[in-house]
């Protein structure tokens, strides 16, 4: 049974069940990334416990974002209650691996007992909890689970997190009938990742969706701990809806046009040379820590036969590494933040990778040297040095 | 509870809803108007009409219906004391470490916030703000339009520099309320970005006829004086705590008499002790200082000889003994050093010391 449907089966204001600590603390963990720590309205820092037929449904919200999950227990009387979140997350960490009963008392109280523990909380209200969207029954799209984190985790780190640039604060979703694309940018880097060539249900025309930043954090790590091979996918006007296994993330949508990335693609960059991901990364960190503690520039000079990189801040010194390169282009000096090249080379974990340029004023472009499915670039805006 | 629940000022009220009508609604108002005029009542009014699931016309103009599920959950907030009270006792519930980074909010309604003012400073803080710019993006999940309300105008520096970038670019579908005294209060950047809409005084006879349906357990003396004492509020009048104000002015009077006549200043200094520092006093020093500028607002009216004008009939006797001493040039003083004070009081001077120096200021200047 979808987890939706135990919310509308039940209703009353009684509830008792018994569950594993295991499985419940499971599905506690999952959703404590949605529970708002920080919140003065009260019913934000509960769950939504419903029980009905074998399984319970756990739901937390901030109200932007809202996960809900479910697992399997034994339903001795269907109902729902709320609990506080955090205290009842703390508690059941420390419970012994044994079978839990959580009953639901007058006044919201909430009986769980376990093994010779007994507890008593105070929820509140089941009505204050707010209403939550539902699934729609149209326009589900799937996407491989693996495509999607490898996609999240290759764009997520370039979001802005600047709250004056609103429509940057999310990544940029495109699907289509046989490739997934997604961008993100903060304005002086943007990541673009596109897998082609498998074809996605019910994807009809060219889709985009703007996914927010907390929402591709959740998603992260929801993706992280499945082994759901594919997930479900829909949006509404008001939301964005992933299905993970048993477990439902819903966004709402952010407003704003995400910026036309396209313009700023580069097309002419002919100066080319390939390295090798870890001995870039090493030099970088290491010329870097002797850069600008605000701007983090570091240089690299193209010169025949080698790559130099370094740094130098009237403070600390100077430092430079070489790193030897097939290249007999013209020279070329351009600077860049050393921490968004790291974020890159951290990205793609090593391997080869390609580095081409125009000149020491335009966009440089990032991208690992074997395309395999995915095309994947990064381009990084030129600093004055 | 729809718009014609809403006393006085229908053609403010009226100038909304038309707004409402023709789908113009400003994306940012400042309502303006004293304690107690109505200001929160008539934002909640608008975010219901806003976003009613049912929406009624009354008298050619959008309504509200009261009873959908947006307009129930809206009408929640409607106790903003007790809202209030509830979120800082969730705070004060919390961790040591979580409750120094806890902003206070009141949201009963997915896409209404309501930003009251942080305790202890009584003031809005950056990180409401931040909550705002962060939110207000999101496109509304249960209503067509997104409500924010600043209940106050007291905005800490950084606070108010942070609202002005949403107010430069909100989106459609979102409204921001700044509920103000004074419009004044606000930057002027602020204000220049939105659209400033005032409550304006009702007349006593109004108030009174108002205090007569809602408040039938008074007095009719009672009635007439509290309507007087108002400031033409319906609100403030219709909570008026006669014990509350009798006290502060028992305190203005003796502040006033002291500066009046320079006399043995042991009764001042009793007084005037019992204005400690610290938030909880906060609220008493308002008090007094609103009393005082009334008692001398009234001063005024005996000596330009419009007595009908005066406010605390009540104690008129004693106010016209004091006035025979108190020439229009004294009172003119008075009034700036009363704003001295409360300019003292902004950069946290101490209470009894500043209202020490007004009335000794005042006496010696006499």
């Amino acid at each position: 049974m979808p987890v939706e449907a135990i919310a509308s089966a039940v209703g009353t204001t009684t509830m008792e069940i018994t569950v594993s600590k295991f499985e419940l603390l499971r599905e506690l963990t999952a959703t404590q990334g949605v529970v708002e720590r920080k919140t003065t309205i009260p019913i934000l820092s509960n769950y939504l416990f419903e029980a009905a037929g074998d399984k319970l449904s756990l739901t937390a919200t901030d109200l932007d974002l809202s996960l809900r999950t479910s697992c399997a227990v034994k339903v001795k009387k269907e109902g729902s209650c709320t609990i506080p979140a955090r205290k009842l997350h703390d508690y059941v960490k420390l419970l012994p691996d044994a079978d839990i009963t959580i009953k639901l008392l007058e006044n919201h109280w909430v009986s769980i007992r376990c093994g010779r523990s007994n507890t008593k909380m105070v929820g509140m209200a089941k009505s204050n909890f707010p209403s939550l969207p539902t699934f729609p029954t149209a326009g589900v799209m799937k996407i491989p689970a693996q495509v999607l984190r490898s996609m999240i985790a290759k764009t997520g780190f370039a979001i802005a997190s600047e709250e004056s640039r609103y429509t940057l604060n999310g990544a940029l979703m495109v699907l289509k009938p046989e490739s997934i694309t997604m961008v993100a940018t903060d304005g002086h880097r943007l990541s673009h990742i596109e897998r082609a060539g498998t074809k996605f249900d019910g994807v009809s025309g060219e889709m985009k969706t703007l996914v927010p930043k907390k929402a591709m954090d959740e998603l992260k790590s929801l993706l992280d701990s499945t082994d759901a091979e594919e997930i479900e996918f829909a949006k509404d006007e008001s939301t964005l809806y992933f299905r993970i296994g048993n477990r439902l993330l819903t966004s709402r949508q952010l407003t704003g046009q995400f910026p036309n990335f396209e313009a700023v693609l580069p097309k002419d960059n002919t100066k080319s040379i390939a390295v090798h991901g870890d001995e870039l990364g090493q030099a970088i960190s290491r010329v870097a820590q002797f850069a600008d503690e605000r701007s983090r520039a570091v240089k690299m000079r193209l010169e025949k036969g080698e790559l130099k990189l370094s740094a130098s801040s009237t403070e600390m010194g100077e430092s430079e590494d070489t790193i030897e390169i097939d290249y007999q282009g013209e020279l070329l000096a351009i600077g860049f933040n050393a921490q968004y090249l790291l974020d890159f080379l951290k990205a793609t974990g090593g391997g080869e990778i390609k580095l081409e340029f125009k000149d020491s004023q335009s966009a440089g472009q990032m991208r690992p040297a074997e395309g395999e499915e995915y095309k994947y670039r990064y381009i990084v805006m030129p600093m004055r040095i | 509870m729809p718009f014609s629940d809403f006393y006085g000022n229908s053609d403010v009220v009226n100038r909304l809803r038309e707004m409402l009508a023709r789908n113009h609604f400003p994306q940012a108002v400042i309502l303006t108007g004293s304690q107690g005029s109505g200001k929160y009542t008539l934002a909640l009014m608008l975010a219901k009409a806003m976003n009613c699931l049912e929406p009624i016309m009354t008298g050619g103009l959008p309504d509200f219906c009261g009873k959908c599920s947006n307009c129930v959950r809206i009408a929640q907030s409607e106790d903003l004391d007790a809202c209030t009270a509830e979120a800082v006792e969730a705070r004060e519930n919390m961790r040591e470490t979580d409750k120094k980074e806890t902003r206070l909010f009141v949201q009963t309604h997915p896409d209404v916030l309501v930003i009251p003012p942080d305790p202890p400073q009584m003031m809005i803080k950056v990180d409401q703000v931040r909550r705002v710019i962060e939110t207000i993006y999101y496109r509304p999940g249960d209503a067509r339009e997104r409500v924010y309300i600043f209940t106050d105008s007291a905005f800490m520096k950084e606070a108010a520099n942070s609202l002005l970038k949403v107010l430069e670019e909100p989106p459609e579908f979102a409204t921001i309320f700044l509920l103000a005294e004074n419009a004044g209060e606000l930057l002027p950047t602020i204000r220049s970005r939105s659209m400033v809409v005032g409550l304006k005084a009702l007349p006593a006879e109004e108030v009174e006829h108002y205090l007569a349906r809602e408040r039938a357990d008074w007095s009719p003396k009672q009635r007439s004086l509290v309507s007087r004492l108002s400031e033409g509020a319906v609100g403030r009048a219709r909570t008026f705590d006669l014990a509350a104000y009798t006290a502060a002015r028992q305190h203005a009077l003796t502040i006033l008499t002291s500066a009046l006549r320079a006399a043995d200043h042991s009764e001042l200094f009793k007084v005037t002790e019992t204005y400690r520092a610290g938030a909880e006093g906060r609220e008493k020093i308002e008090r007094l200082l609103r009393t005082l500028y009334s008692l001398l607002q009234d001063l005024l009216f005996i000596n330009s000889g419009t007595p009908q004008s005066v406010h605390n009939t009540d104690i008129e006797s004693e106010l016209r003994r004091l006035a025979e001493a108190a020439s229009f040039e004294w009172i003119t003083s008075a009034a700036d050093g009363l704003a001295e004070v409360e300019r003292g009081m902004r950069r946290n001077l101490l209470r009894s010391l500043s209202l020490d120096a007004f009335a000794v200021g005042e006496a010696l200047g006499n």
